[in-house]
């Protein structure tokens, strides 16, 4: 059952790699098999949040000898978060007509990846499928070949690729240091061993998922690649794969190594503090569209280190519902920017609430659970920043509306009315997160519970 | 042994990052295999025992197996990743007949004045033929599904 | 490229050429013996596209389409990806973890010599087909890529900027 999804990907992707994407026949194939995808992922969750954790040894070893395969609940929400935003930007691109014979098999490929890690339970696995992914998204990012979508492909293949080693590296070290792969061993071990190499390992590991997500010091990729990059793929990227950034800090820091999170916290409350005010302060002063949401993006990251700093029931609440949320977000946003219509106009107006966190979007849950945290943990200062923050996120998303939708240009050519329709589907999905909540809270609430009191964390060996 | 292999760590991992600071595109992809291999020489070093190879028969004490397997499953991805870009790179000779960053961001901005006058999403600039990327690129991402596999 | 042809010697051709069948049958041995003994499939796709690489750097590019072997061999990717992927998710079907294999542990296997067949082989073999296509298409487009080149000399004005020491190197 585990690998329902990811069989269908991989089969999927193997055979779309042969196949002509550009055809229209062949996309909607893949848009079928994605979707498939998407539905074992979450008949995989229902399951899940009905009878627990489940855990598959490959080739039927002992645990701690084979490869674990583990899916809990947490997985499963950021395996729907990434499928649903590939499934967006592929039927997006569909509609557009897709111009290069491997992109269907791309997403698929990327899909693999995801999947795979959310779904893995042994940290060297978790690499291999993150690099899975990492490549389709180099492939991806020089989609559409000009300059400036080589050079953007470029930094980001140099960019990651450096991430991608010192993550390698710091998994080199965990099991030197533990002698152990799976994470449940792992997490077993950590307590057990010294404080200073670990303090190192998990720098490390925080340098390499923050590089993925673009937090403050690590940023400089960020706005030329989502700039540069075609709006559907800057949606991938951005509402896909940048969720490999906040499951591996949920994962390595809350699950793997906590007693180094709770060090390092400081830390992390000054680093978003910084990415939430430059973000916001470079969105405001930009006025292309996608350099906006790009800027936008580092200052949203800034909101999840902060509660992954605030950490407990309420920041890790929060961590996973700003992170859900912000996907979806993302991937709207994105792919509203080479659009033009009312209907446009209208789900780009609802994207930009649930950036700024104005009800009824789904965004004012994300705002609302870190305002929640915060106080929680009496950290005033937090609470006028997050504040600070939302206020500006919605002044510059009203100015990009502005200069977007509200002057009508001669020149202005609607788009036609499929991409339109999907981006408004989006959008109306965002808004339903929004008013009926609930499914969503519970989940979270559910993969929290799993994260704080997982088997593997506690247990002595 | 550690210091000799930290140190030829640190000097693989110091010369990658000077050549990915050049602007040209070939030196700044040796620089991503040197870095690299840096780090699969760490993951070496980080065996739990270094001794003889550990293939039966097995007489004296042997290495940790793990590590070379999972230097072998980098190695693989490694190999993808620099065999991907370096068709990026080919690709970018092609379209632009240069492999200079300051250049490509020239054309690029050459492109953006296009695209400001059009104000429309931008096309590609050359349609040359998709063979090139089009092979290396499912084989790249089907070889890193191979080193899962393994 | 042609520049290079005419500077490989005689000696140089008929080694690559002496060399190309033992490559290939050291190749097929290790991934066959790599469950008594040192190797896999990996390696033996690795060992059978450097047999390629040497070809062509011998002899050219043409060299790649005068044997159909090495023709097909990167279709031959998809195809070893996919029988290496049915040998993983087939247990799976069956209701066992993934990559079990089968004839299971301790069983009688079909023998043939001292070779078992097991369906772990089946995957080594698609490894194989992987690296050795993986190994074939790169060298293609890069051979490709100096063709290209040499045959671009004089359509660009500048012959002597970075491009050219890419291409060297």
């Amino acid at each position: 059952m585990i690998v329902l999804p990811l069989g269908i990907l991989w089969f999927g992707a193997v055979l779309l790699a042969i196949l002509d994407g550009t055809r229209t026949k062949n996309a909607l194939l893949a848009i079928g098999l994605l979707a498939s995808a998407l539905l074992a992922t979450i008949w995989l969750g229902f399951d899940i949040v009905a009878n627990g954790p489940r855990s598959m040894v490959i080739g039927g070893w002992e645990q701690g000898v084979g490869i674990t395969l583990s899916v809990d609940t947490l997985g499963i929400i950021f395996a729907t978060l990434s499928l649903t935003v590939l499934l967006a930007a592929l039927v997006f691109e569909t509609a557009n007509r897709v111009r290069a014979r491997v992109f269907p098999a791309l997403v698929l490929f990327m899909g693999v990846g995801l999947t795979g890690l959310f779904f893995t339970g042994d940290v060297f696995n978790f690499y291999v499928f993150f690099e899975i992914a990492m490549i389709s998204a180099y492939v991806l990012a020089s989609y559409g070949e000009t300059p400036r979508q080589f050079r953007a492909a470029f930094l980001f293949i140099v960019v990651n690729l450096l991430g991608s080693m010192l993550f390698l590296i710091s998994i080199a070290a965990i099991y030197h240091i533990t002698g152990r792969l799976d994470m449940a061993g792992i997490a077993a071990q950590i307590p057990l061993v010294a404080e200073s190499p670990v303090l190192l390992i998990a720098t490390l590991i925080f340098v390499a998922f923050s590089t993925k997500l673009g937090l403050f010091p690590f940023h400089f990729w960020l706005a030329p690649v989502y700039t540069g990059t075609r709006p559907s793929v800057a949606a991938i990227l951005s509402g896909a794969l940048a969720n490999i950034g906040s499951y591996g800090l949920l994962r390595f820091g809350a699950d793997l190594l906590p007693r180094e999170l709770a060090d390092g916290a400081p830390v992390l409350i000054v680093l978003g503090t910084v990415s939430i005010i430059y973000g916001a302060v470079q969105s405001v002063s930009r006025h292309s569209p996608s350099e906006v949401l790009a800027y936008s993006a580092i200052g949203q990251v800034g909101y999840i280190m902060i509660a992954l700093a605030i950490g407990g029931e309420v920041g890790f609440f929060a961590v996973i519902l700003y992170a859900v949320i912000n996907g979806l977000n993302k991937g709207l946003l994105f792919l509203t920017v080479g659009l033009r219509g009312w209907l446009v106009g209208a789900s780009f107006v609802v994207g930009a609430f649930s950036v700024a966190g104005v009800p009824p979007a789904a965004g004012f849950l994300g705002k609302i659970s870190i305002f929640w945290a915060a106080i929680e943990d009496d950290a005033w200062s937090i609470v006028f920043l997050v504040f600070l923050g939302s206020a500006l996120s919605f002044l510059y998303m009203f100015q990009l509306y502005q200069r977007r939708f509200w002057i009508a240009r001669e020149d202005e050519v609607e788009s036609s009315r499929l991409p339109q329709v999907i981006v408004t589907a989006l959008a109306i999905g965002l808004l339903i997160v929004g008013l009926w909540p609930e499914p969503l809270l519970d989940i979270t609430d559910h993969a929290v519970s799993g994260l704080l009191d997982s088997p593997a964390v506690g247990v002595s060996p | 042994m550690t210091l000799i292999l930290s140190l030829a760590v640190a000097i693989l991992f110091a010369s990658g990052a000077y050549l990915m600071l050049k602007h040209d595109l070939v030196r700044l992809i040796v620089g991503m295999v040197l870095i690299g291999n840096a780090a699969n020489l760490f993951i070496m070093a980080a065996a739990l025992r270094i001794g003889d190879a550990p293939v039966y028969p097995i007489e004296d004490e042997t290495s940790d197996p793990l590590v070379q397997a999972m230097t072998l499953t980098a190695i693989v991805i490694s190999f993808a990743v620099s065999a991907l870009v370096l068709a990026l790179a080919y690709r970018v000779y092609i379209a632009h007949a240069s492999v200079d960053m300051r250049e490509l961001s020239l054309a690029e901005e050459e492109q953006a004045d296009i695209d400001d006058t059009l104000d429309g999403e931008p096309e590609p600039m050359l349609d040359v033929d998709d063979s090139s990327i089009g092979e290396s690129s499912p084989v790249g991402a089907a070889d890193a599904g191979e080193a899962k596999t393994r | 490229m042609s520049d290079r042809t005419v500077t490989t010697t005689v000696l140089t051709q008929v080694a690559a050429r002496i060399l190309l069948i033992p490559i290939f049958v050291v190749a097929i041995g290790i991934m066959i013996k790599g469950y008594v003994d040192i190797g896999d499939g990996f390696s033996a796709g690795v060992i059978a596209s450097l047999g390629v690489a040497l070809q062509v750097m011998v002899f050219g590019p043409e060299e790649l389409t005068r044997l159909p072997v090495i023709q097909r061999a990167p279709k031959g990717t998809f195809l070893g990806l996919l029988i290496a992927l049915l040998t993983a998710f087939v247990p799976a079907v069956r209701g066992q973890p993934l990559m079990t294999h089968w004839p299971p542990a301790g069983e009688a296997a079909i023998h043939f010599g001292t070779v078992e067949f097991i369906t772990a082989v089946a995957f080594d073999v698609g490894v194989f087909l992987v690296v050795f296509g993986f190994g074939v298409g790169v060298t293609a487009t890069l051979a490709r890529a100096q063709e290209r080149k040499s045959s671009m000399a004089g359509l660009f004005s500048r012959p002597g900027d970075a491009g050219e020491a890419g291409e060297r190197s």
